[in-house]
């Protein structure tokens, strides 16, 4: 290898570590800020305390906030998942007259700006008297994360094997018998997958969100929003660093379960 | 297995039905409200202010200049890591923790991120901090609340869109067309920008289409990093329907982000149509 070549290579490498960090950075800096002696927001941090945790696991109006963005992403995943899986199974096995208009048309929440959709969901619930609540987030949300769960169980489904399902059938398994008992554990790595990633999409949104919120039905990232525009102090960094960690836990449960450079590369 | 025709119309028919409801109709309200007047009649006056004042076309220009300049950064940055990533890198452990790096970003919150940059930028933060220490600087440089801390802040948000959606083309390109070209002689260099490159095109280009489109309807991040000094079209939209309750202006604001996004995007893949005809 000429000298010129192993020292671009070492130069490739040294750049790419730097842009990891620069991936990093932010999230250290969040999570050492939340544990700063001083009263300001500082990182390096100066000494250690647990107390901003404390101040804010003692505001119950935190807690109700991540509760209901716990709820709100959890029930519009389940919803998209009912939805979305006989959906693109449907599309997958039958010949359906507009098969692909219907697709495009469950994948255009994807490219549509958000801050539009919850926008035109505001005027529409205003319309129909159901604004601000608790039922307007939930529609946008499945709305917002039907695509995942679309995606992934398309692709899913791409690579298989049908004629294990008709020896089902052959063995004289019902419909209903064979999807639960050959199907779906055979799609379950993509439907985890697609899952997880609609729950954390709907878990940190706030452009659709905000339109539909009122002061005791704020999601915590419109409220994290909310707060930031004001006051920033290691009160607000305990709670960022908190759905960090939220955020940590799925994508190791996604890298345990399925291989995070599997679901890295086919759930994007 | 084939399903009746019963419950083919059951198992598309309901989902349908749900995105028409409350995904299609929302939409075709806010056309409709685009249209209307002052007194409620049909009418364009909505779109005679929008288009006809110098300030929604500066807001309109400086949301598109800077998520160009966003794409262009992602591009850069992301194409990098997702070839070091899959080319350099050759422990799957260590692939998958720079995986990780890369997709615990995408599962945080806009506000979030965007606040670590405020940390970090601020006067007393990490990057003055050390400007000042390294003697590069004598007082404090204001990093913050510009189109400089919009666009680093925006790219930093949009980066595991590009490293991924160009990694997973990657990883479908075979390595031997390298080696072989390297075997034929080409530098290192001149083959991945003959072979590699080109192969991979179809990756730049919905990674770069994903970041723009994202970019540009972009609202928490801006806000938070202009310091509201700078607009983007996503904030005149939320003020329109959020705080001013002028549904009909916010509409036509709406239309129009939508409108002339879509018309660059056909513009690029146009362009890039017709290069690839002539090459």
């Amino acid at each position: 290898m000429a000298l010129s070549e192993r020292v671009g290579r070492i130069a490739l490498a040294a750049l790419a570590w730097v842009v990891v960090l620069y991936l990093l950075l932010p999230l250290l800096v969040i999570i050492g800020t939340s544990v700063t002696g001083t009263a300001y927001l500082r990182f390096p941090p100066e000494g250690f305390t647990l107390a901003w945790y404390a101040k804010f696991l003692g505001d119950s109006s935190y807690l109700e906030s991540l509760w209901l963005s716990a709820v709100l992403a959890v029930s519009a995943t389940a919803i998209a998942m009912m939805l979305g899986v006989p959906l693109a199974l449907a599309l997958a096995r039958e010949m359906i007259p507009g098969a692909r208009a219907i697709s495009a048309l469950f994948l255009s929440p994807l490219v549509l700006p958000p801050i539009v959709i919850g926008a035109a969901l505001l005027q529409y619930a205003s319309a129909l008297g159901f604004a601000r609540t608790f039922l307007a987030l939930l529609v946008g949300h499945t709305v917002l994360v039907i695509p995942y769960i679309v995606r992934t169980t398309t692709a899913s489904l791409s690579g298989f094997n049908r004629s294990l399902e008709e020896a089902s059938r052959d063995l004289g398994a019902t419909g209903v018998e064979t999807f639960f008992l050959v199907t779906l554990p055979l799609i379950k790595p993509g439907l985890i997958a697609g899952s997880l990633f609609a729950v954390i999409m709907s878990w940190i949104n706030v452009e659709l969100s905000m339109f539909n919120t009122t002061a005791s039905l704020m999601p915590i990232p419109v409220k994290l929003f909310n707060y930031i525009q004001y006051n920033v102090d290691p009160t607000i960094a305990a709670v960022s660093a908190a759905t960090i960690y939220v955020a940590v836990l799925v994508v190791v449960a996604l890298d345990l379960l399925i291989g995070i450079d599997k679901v890295a590369t086919t759930t994007s | 297995m084939t399903l009746s025709k019963a419950s083919i119309l059951l198992l598309v028919g309901v989902p349908t039905a749900f995105l028409v409801a409350f995904f299609i109709l929302p939409f075709v309200l806010v056309l409709l409200e685009s249209f209307r007047g002052e007194t409620g009649a049909l009418s364009l006056a909505q779109y005679t202010k929008a288009l006809g004042e110098a300030y929604y076309w500066e807001t309109l220009y400086f949301t598109f200049r800077i998520s160009l300049w966003v794409s262009l950064i992602a591009f850069i940055v992301g194409y990098h890591l997702a070839y070091f990533i899959l080319r350099v890198v050759r422990r799957r452990a260590l692939r998958r923790l720079i995986y990780i790096v890369v997709v615990t970003p995408l599962f945080t919150s806009n506000i979030v991120r965007s606040f670590g940059w405020i940390v970090l930028l601020g006067r007393r933060g990490l990057i003055n901090q050390t400007l000042v220490g390294l003697g590069i600087v004598e007082t404090p440089v204001a990093l913050l609340y510009g189109e400089f801390s919009i666009v680093l802040g925006l790219s930093y948000i949009m980066l595991p869109f590009m490293v991924l959606t160009v990694a997973s083309v990657l990883q479908n390109i075979d390595r031997s067309l390298e080696d072989a070209a390297r075997d034929l002689g080409s530098g290192a260099w001149s083959a991945f920008w003959r072979v590699t490159f080109p192969l991979s095109l179809p990756g730049v280009i919905a990674g770069s289409l994903i970041v723009f489109t994202l970019s540009v309807s972009a609202y928490v991040t801006p806000s938070i990093l202009s310091g509201g000094r700078q607009t983007v079209m996503s904030m005149l939209i939320y003020q329109q329907y959020g705080a001013l309750l002028n549904f009909p202006f916010g509409a036509a604001l709406s239309v129009v982000l939508l409108v002339t996004t879509l018309a660059l995007v056909l513009a690029y893949l146009g362009v890039l149509d017709r290069a690839q005809r002539t090459a």
